[in-house]
């Protein structure tokens, strides 16, 4: 076999300008797939820690069965009891892969300033727990002002946008009412601790955080609606829900669960509009890359008629010539691909020097432009471009096999 | 047994609706170890003669037999490993292949074949000092001569121990002294390994030193068809 490779990496050399511009279309195909795939994995890796972390959806939610088609209409009844509550904590942390189980509340209603209202959506969370939830990403978009706390449970948080438009900034008071359980209209005073940014343009304009208990007080209610669970790393997340809902149907608690996934709404739709584009993108280059290798192959056979007239006489057989020019054919995807993973290589230290800045759709900040390299990717996309490159030489290859030998040695 | 056997072969090429017969019931065999050219005009048919009886190309109708075997009935494959392991081939363009060295286009009917890297270096290393060239292993065809070459191309003909060696004018793109030379060489090569070589000329200054003449004319053998 090497005898063959050696044959066919000089005969990709005979014609150099041609060899030349044919790996650097593969290259620049290469590159222009790889760096935007490195785009999209740390996009994907930006809003799979936005959807956990940021908007505090945790890997897991668990609410009671059938709270998302008539949670709405009667919530009570889809909520868990401060009993189920303990228990569902008690099983899921039993779990190693569980970090922790919190108990959480949503409440929607009317926040004032004393001259100007508007609506928000404010979730209820356990101080502590939520602190943990959040991990890091307090650091990356940290509150201003104080957090959420225990012993101030009328302290709350409010989105940057919210807080704007109410001129509630720390220390400052409102009020915020809402419906309680039982349809009667409740009212409390709250005081700013700390403004936050959502991150997201669609939510900065209406959510707040409420101390768990806080929320239960507005609501009237001992329950919570749903239980989030932080798993210690997030692929396991479908394999825990698995589990998870076995564990506690058989302890007799009937309830869905949810992945982050399911639930991050502006995850889903991002990843199908970055998926769209990357088909989109690949199928561009994939063309490129057959109709440049088809060419190239066709030209090389036109010009070395006479030679595989040769090689022919001399007992070479049919898959013999097929072979060595679809090897031609995957040693371009390859030394173009190696090309590609350089240019890659290059784009990638430029971007972490010079990160761009830029603000996404649907994000209420700037962030720096980041491209990963994620070498099994790119070992990956190398595979893809030699098959490519080689199925776009068979066809040349297959014409090249069956040509007659004495009009191929009478080739001129 | 005759190596070679032809019995009535004729040879038609269609060009658009017409019919061109370039061999017309040829009558013809040779024997292991003969010396034969096959000369005429052009336009006579001795290429077409040659592809015949190198399996290259299929009679239109007739007999013909190489070492006993009836070509027109092997497969393309088997066609090829009869042509890789009986025939050596030395054409008049030489045809070497470009990218390869000296060395490594004696190399590559055995290596066609299957046999090792070392075995093949082997095996052409003798056959290139045999044929006088050992010092240019390493050249490519473009740093040769046309002579060097043409030695190159019979070292690579013979290198598979052939029974039957063909060349097609093997001496048209040679000056006088070098075809005389080729000529030679491949000559002492039939009397000394026993090897048939069968080869295409119009030059008659060559056919002085063939043991046997076979003349075409037209399509026909006129000349030299039976043994002397």
């Amino acid at each position: 076999m090497m005898k063959w490779i050696k044959l066919a990496v000089r005969n990709i050399l005979r014609n150099k300008r041609r060899s030349f511009v044919t790996l650097l279309a593969i290259g620049v195909g290469f590159a222009a797939i790889s760096v935007f795939q490195g785009y999209v994995n740390h996009v994907y890796y930006g809003l799979r820690v936005m959807a956990i972390h940021g908007e505090g959806l945790g890997h897991l939610r668990i609410n009671k069965a059938g709270w998302q088609e008539k949670g709405k209409l009667e919530p009570e009844k889809y909520m868990f009891s401060k009993d189920d509550t303990q228990k569902i904590i008690k099983l899921a942390t039993e779990e190693n892969t569980v970090r922790l189980a919190t108990p959480q509340i949503q409440v929607t209603g009317i926040v004032t300033n004393g001259i100007a209202s508007t609506i928000f959506i404010a979730q209820g969370v356990v101080p502590k727990d939520d602190k943990t939830i959040k991990g890091r990403w307090a650091d990356f978009l940290p509150v201003k002002g104080q957090t959420l706390s225990d012993e101030k449970r009328y302290g709350v948080e409010i989105a940057q946008d919210l807080s704007n438009y109410l001129s509630l900034t720390p220390d400052k008071e409102g009020v915020v009412m809402a419906p309680t359980l039982s349809g009667q209209m409740n009212a409390l005073d709250i005081k700013i601790n700390g403004v936050y940014n959502t991150g997201s343009e669609f939510s900065n304009d209406k959510f707040m955080r409420f101390n768990f208990y806080f929320a239960q007080s507005l609501l009237d209610t001992q329950s919570a609606e749903r239980i989030v669970i932080l798993l210690k790393d997030w692929q396991d997340t479908e394999r825990m829900r698995t589990i998870l809902l076995a564990k506690l149907k058989a302890a007799g608690i009937n309830c869905e669960i949810r992945t982050w996934e399911d639930l991050s709404l502006f995850f889903s739709k991002q990843k199908n509009f970055l998926n769209i584009m990357f088909t989109f993108l690949f199928s561009i280059v994939l063309v490129i890359v057959v109709m440049t290798t088809v060419n190239t192959m066709g030209m090389s056979i036109l010009e070395r008629t006479r030679e595989i007239g040769t090689l022919r006489a001399l007992g070479l057989k049919r898959r013999g010539v097929s072979l060595l020019f679809s090897l031609e054919g995957a040693l371009l995807g390859f030394f173009g691909s190696i090309i590609g993973i350089i240019l890659h290589t290059c784009v990638w230290a430029m971007i972490r020097i010079y990160p761009p800045r830029y603000s996404p759709p649907g994000l209420a900040m700037p962030i720096d432009l980041v491209v990963d390299m994620v070498p099994w990717m790119l070992f990956i996309l190398l595979l893809c471009f030699v098959l490519l490159s080689l199925f776009a030489a068979i066809i040349p290859a297959r014409r090249a096999a069956k040509q007659n030998i004495v009009d191929a040695l009478g080739h001129v | 047994m005759p190596l070679i056997e032809m019995r009535n072969v004729t040879k038609d090429y269609h060009l658009g609706e017409t019919v061109v017969h370039a061999l017309r019931g040829i009558d013809l065999q040779i024997d292991k170890k003969e010396f034969v050219a096959i000369w005429g005009p052009s336009g006579s048919g001795k290429t077409t003669l040659l592809n015949l009886i190198s399996a290259i190309d299929e009679p239109t109708s007739g007999e013909l037999t190489i070492a006993g075997k009836d070509v027109r009935s092997l497969t393309d494959n088997k066609k090829s490993e009869h042509r890789n392991e009986t025939i050596g081939f030395i054409f008049q363009g030489f045809n070497l292949v470009p990218v390869l060295s000296a060395l490594e286009n004696v190399m590559l009917p055995l290596q066609i074949k299957g046999a090792s890297a070392a075995e093949a270096r082997k095996q052409a290393l003798s056959r290139l000092e045999e044929v006088g060239i050992g010092e240019l292993i390493h050249n490519r065809p473009a740093k040769m001569s046309g002579g060097q070459q043409q030695r190159v191309s019979i070292a690579r003909a013979l290198v598979n121990n052939p029974s039957l060696v063909i060349a097609d004018e093997p001496t048209a793109n040679l000056d006088s002294v070098t075809a005389h030379m080729i000529i030679d060489l491949m000559r002492e090569l039939n009397e000394k390994e026993e090897i048939t070589f069968i080869f295409s000329t119009h030059d008659q200054r060559l056919l002085d030193r063939v043991k046997r003449l076979v003349r075409l004319e037209d399509g026909m053998i006129v000349n030299g068809g039976a043994k002397q």
